[in-house]
């Protein structure tokens, strides 16, 4: 490998950061620079830590959740109460944490570097989606202080007509919760498509990108749907219009219709952004080109298409037809296919490769697996028969679970920790890292895995009390969350502790071949102090590690340059 | 909007300032693309796929519109015509123009020609305002007649003109005699049992005996309302459904109709009459007032007894007073009772009866005609739901289209635009086209129906 070969020593001396410019954190100063910035990376810092505050407040309502449920019966609070409680983790972890969670904000910073360009298309609006999601945010959480809510994630009608809980607030927040990611998704489309440096074609384009593009397609063509279903909800508990109300003759029916048109795709917004995060992450640190690229590019594709398609499949018991059921179904299981490719690809990389199980690895392989169980459970659910018996029991939780959280949001601090260097200037302690991406692991599993078995037992969710059969499952569900919440607490602790006292780190700390590890670290304004040379994608053979965490591209050495300037001559 | 937001020139004094990039060429390109032509570039694609997230936008509603026209013809074919041809082939028109002078604007600020352009977004401006106003006008007959959506649908006429009982006594020139108590849902004075009226609506016009008169209501010192002086009301109303039903029955039926005055037989003493007091006509509502019989014993089948009411119909200088309408009716002889005028509708239905036993078959149109004049059908409100959706999202599209013509105007005044930079004028003309295509769907879908 690269590594074991001699290099020119004077590659340990080529300068670490450019001296000419300042970098995009300290270009300028004040609270006006930052809330009207028009700079990617910066948007895509306030993104990053409004998600994490969202992550902290969903995440408190799952531990007070698994806290009520550690007996039958009371525990801490009452049925209504709980009801509040379970509707806001979905509603927050959903529409402010994983939505925008790798898209928005790493997206946002990471996607125009990787494609060389010094912002993206339209640098306004993606300000604008900021505030939008700032607004939207705040209108959600408002919901508390108002009234709460009580109807699940999902708003179905006619519950959602009736309850006498904030409904108003939470869908006019949904609804520029929606417009934040259309226009975030619509910048993507346009950056992706017209800011491609020379020498990058489309299969040049590293999986992230591709993964993003895919992601964008869904939110430009599937969240107005969910922005109209929203805005007419609204509207329906405002001026009572009747559309979705059955006294009045409207289909409540057809809500879920709607609902799911966009909540299905959602489901693939969430997960394929984490899809190519893990597609970067597993060729980095396995150090080599992942196996059948245009396979997994395609594959992102396909699964954006085929998203579209499927909807029906969380209809199966809301009285829609046999013929539908019938073609859901089928269609429904289509979907394995792409998402099988990519499993096999990852894991063909992995052969034979030269691992490095850095922290983002950790985090890499644990979506490997807990997407793969995520993704067989969801084929259960697809089968007609089987979902009668499984549907609305924990076995959908868990199923939903490791693919929303076990998949996209491992692979969301795969990537933070992945990128944090970069744009942040710091290295993090790579031992809490570790330990901390294990803990996650291992308390994920200890979470869900008992709840596919009570569930397949009859658990229903959503429930408050349950028979004491399920006691014991309940109880390992509640230790393991404590063990998860407590493992990524301190993990966005660790990184946070080194923005003042990690390391300075260098521009290339872990031996990336794509475009950002070529931009000085931090970035600078523009991102590059000169154009980026574009190398063959996902090729290590002439980066060598000159230190530990510390790679450089033998071709940059000063004898390789001078020789190659003497051959031109 | 995403047009308006990011062509803006930068206006910002900060470090990241996206402005003044390329000195030869136009101040408003921004300095993080290649040229002219790369921003030109990127700001079309991102215009076409946001109009590719606008009609997604709207497809939810056409779908609506779809579903509920599957499942509910009859509500489509009767409310729609409550919905003026005129103004909304006007409005089609004037949208149709605005477009063309929006393209027009597009091609005067390639060719740099600053006046032409002013003059055309100008026009375009004005032809939104106009499409407003008279959307205003159509809106404003609607809350007149109270045909709104949900819970506000309490319509004074059919879509034929014909009166009908409102929960809220809103409409001019009219008072119900029902009194209606909006919280609890039901009326709670004024109604009578059908049986009593003989109120079939497939028999219009043969009505019970009835004695109607007017009490004066005055409170007293507790508060309380107090019966004055009456007057009685006894002269039905002139029905125009009555001379169309003798026109579709010839002359061989029209004897089977009694009315208490035949047509040129009025002297003028009795005209005298007819100004000086109101007439009263029944009502076509017969679900008005169901909810007043026991709901336990309607729970069992037994007991409903659906009734509907009197309605007077003042003329137009009639002064408003507080008044109260007075009923007492003798079931006619000849006419067995009916239990439930809906189910009966559904049993003539049912049987290929016509509901009108005419002498020959009655056309289509006719029978659309005397559809229109009858009560609204179930959950009517539906249609008014999926109109005032549509054409008001529609509107705050074209509302949204006035203030981004105003920010091109006021550029195009500035002289912003030039033959190397004009995609704001582009852009917000492709908006414009999409917010008049969805108008040219709407148009026939909603107005042009049978």
């Amino acid at each position: 490998m690269a590594t074991e070969e001699a290099f020119p020593e004077s590659l340990k001396t080529l300068p670490q950061a450019p001296v000419s410019e300042p970098d995009f954190l300290h270009v300028t100063k004040g609270f006006k620079s930052w809330a009207f910035t028009l700079d990617h990376k910066r948007i895509g810092m306030m993104y990053l830590f409004g998600i994490l505050f969202s992550l902290l407040l969903g995440g408190t309502f799952a531990l007070l959740i698994r806290t009520e449920l550690w007996a039958p019966g009371r525990t801490i609070v009452g049925p209504d109460t709980y009801n509040q409680f379970f509707t806001l983790h979905g509603a927050v972890m959903v529409f402010l944490v994983i939505i925008p969670g790798i898209p928005a904000a790493l997206g946002n910073i990471i996607m125009p570097i990787q494609l060389g360009a010094p912002d993206v298309a339209f640098p306004r609006l993606n300000l604008a989606s900021f505030y939008l999601w700032c607004s939207g945010a705040t209108l959600l959480i408002f919901t508390i202080p108002f009234g709460g809510l009580d109807t699940g994630w999902t708003f179905y009608t006619p519950y959602s007509l009736e309850t006498k809980t904030a409904v108003m607030v939470a869908t006019f927040g949904v609804f520029l919760l929606g417009f934040s990611s259309i226009f975030t998704g619509l910048n993507f489309l346009v950056t992706i498509h017209k800011f491609r440096p020379q020498g990058m074609g489309w299969f040049q384009l590293p999986l992230n990108i591709w993964a993003l593009y895919g992601t964008a397609v869904m939110q430009v063509l599937a969240t107005p749907v969910l922005g109209i279903t929203v805005l007419l909800l609204t509207v329906e508990r405002l001026g009572h219009i009747g559309i979705f109300d059955p006294t009045m003759g409207g289909d409540p029916v057809l809500f879920q219709h709607f609902f799911w048109f966009y909540s299905h795709p959602a489901v693939y917004i969430m997960i394929i952004p984490g899809m190519g995060v893990v597609s970067e992450l597993i060729s980095v640190y396995a150090r080599k080109p992942i196996f059948g690229y245009r396979f997994v590019a395609y594959s992102s594709l396909s699964l954006a298409l085929l998203s579209f398609l499927v909807w029906g499949h969380h209809m199966f018991v809301s009285g829609q037809s046999r013929l539908a059921n019938m073609v859901f179904s089928a269609l429904t299981f289509t979907v394995a296919i792409p998402s099988a490719i990519k499993i096999f690809n990852w894991v063909a990389t992995l052969y034979k490769a030269d691992i490095r199980l850095k922290t983002g690895m950790i985090y890499g392989l644990s979506f490997l697996l807990l997407f793969t169980i995520g993704g067989l459970t969801g084929l259960f659910l697809g089968v007609l028969s089987v979902d009668v018996h499984l549907h609305d029991t924990y076995f959908v939780v868990a199923h939903f679970h490791y693919v929303m959280m076990g998949s996209t949001l491992v692979a969301f601090l795969g990537a933070l920790h992945h990128w944090w260097p970069k744009f942040t200037g710091r290295m993090y302690n790579e031992t809490v890292g570790r330990s901390c991406a294990l803990g996650v692991f291992f308390g994920f599993n200890l979470t869900f895995l008992p709840q596919f078995v009570m569930g397949a037992r009859g658990m229903p969710r959503r429930y408050w009390d349950y028979d004491p059969q399920y006691q014991i499952f309940h109880q390992l569900s509640t230790i393991g969350a404590f063990i998860l919440g407590f493992s990524i607490f301190i993990s966005v602790v660790s990184l946070l502790t080194s923005l003042k006292r990690g390391k300075i780190a260098p521009r290339n700390p872990w031996g990336g071949s794509t475009l950002e590890w070529q931009a000085p670290t931090p970035p600078t304004l523009y991102n590059f102090e000169k154009p980026p040379i574009v190398h063959e994608l996902y090729n290590y053979d002439d980066l060598v590690e000159v230190e530990p965490d510390r790679w450089e591209r033998i071709t940059d050495a000063p004898e390789y340059q001078a020789e190659a300037k003497k051959e031109a001559h | 909007m995403s047009d308006a937001k990011h062509d803006d020139h930068g206006g910002h004094d900060h470090g990241d300032d996206h402005g003044h990039g390329h000195g030869s060429q136009s101040r408003f390109i921004q300095h993080h693309y290649d040229d002219a032509q790369h921003q030109f570039d990127s700001g079309k694609f991102g215009i076409w796929l946001f109009l590719a997230q606008e009609v997604l936008f709207f497809s939810a509603l056409f779908v609506a519109y779809v579903l509920y026209r599957v499942h509910h013809p009859e509500i489509y074919s009767y409310a729609h015509k409550w919905l003026d041809v005129k103004y909304g082939a006007t409005n089609t028109a004037v949208l149709i123009f605005s477009s063309l002078t929006a393209a027009w604007a597009v091609r005067a600020a390639q060719l740099g020609q600053r006046r032409l352009l002013i003059l055309c977004l100008a026009t375009t401006i004005v032809c939104a305002c106009a499409f407003l106003c008279i959307k205003y006008v159509e809106y404003h007959h609607k809350w007149k007649e109270q045909a709104l959506f949900g819970h506000l649908f309490d319509p004074c006429v059919t879509p034929g003109g014909e009166e009908l009982i409102t929960k809220k006594n809103h409409c001019d020139g009219t008072k119900s005699s029902v009194d209606y108590d909006m919280a609890a849902d039901k009326p709670t004075s004024g109604c009578f049992e059908i049986s009593k009226l003989d109120l079939d609506p497939n028999r219009v016009g043969i009505q019970a005996d009835c004695q109607v008169t007017e009490v004066q209501i005055s409170k007293d010192s507790k508060g309380k309302d107090v019966e004055g002086a009456s007057r009685p009301i006894t002269d039905r109303c002139d029905d125009e459904l009555v001379d169309l039903l003798e026109k579709i029955e010839g002359g061989g039926h029209a004897g089977d109709v009694p009315t208490h005055e035949t047509a040129g037989a009025e002297s003028a003493d009795e005209k005298a009459h007819h100004q000086k007091f109101p007439c009263w006509r029944p009502s076509y509502q017969p679900a008005v007032c169901q909810d007043l019989t026991d709901s336990a014993k309607r729970a069992q089948g037994q007991g409903s007894k659906p009734t509907a009411g009197i309605l007077v119909e003042y003329g137009d200088d009639e002064v408003h007073r507080d008044v109260k309408i007075k009923a007492t009716c003798k079931a006619p002889a000849t006419v067995a009772p009916v239990a439930d005028p809906m189910a009966d509708k559904a049993n003539v239905l049912a049987e290929g009866v016509k509901a009108v036993d005419p002498a020959r078959e009655i056309s289509t149109h006719e029978e659309f005609e005397l559809e229109s004049l009858g009560p609204p059908p179930e959950h009517t409100s539906m249609f008014l739901t999926i109109y005032f959706a549509m054409t008001g999202l529609h509107g705050i599209h074209v509302f949204v289209g006035i203030i981004v013509f105003i920010w091109l105007l006021r550029r195009a005044i500035r002289g912003d635009f030039t033959p190397d930079y004009f995609g704001p004028v582009d852009f917000s003309a492709l908006y414009w086209h999409i917010v008049d295509l969805i108008w040219i769907f709407l148009f026939p879908l909603l107005y042009l129906i049978h």
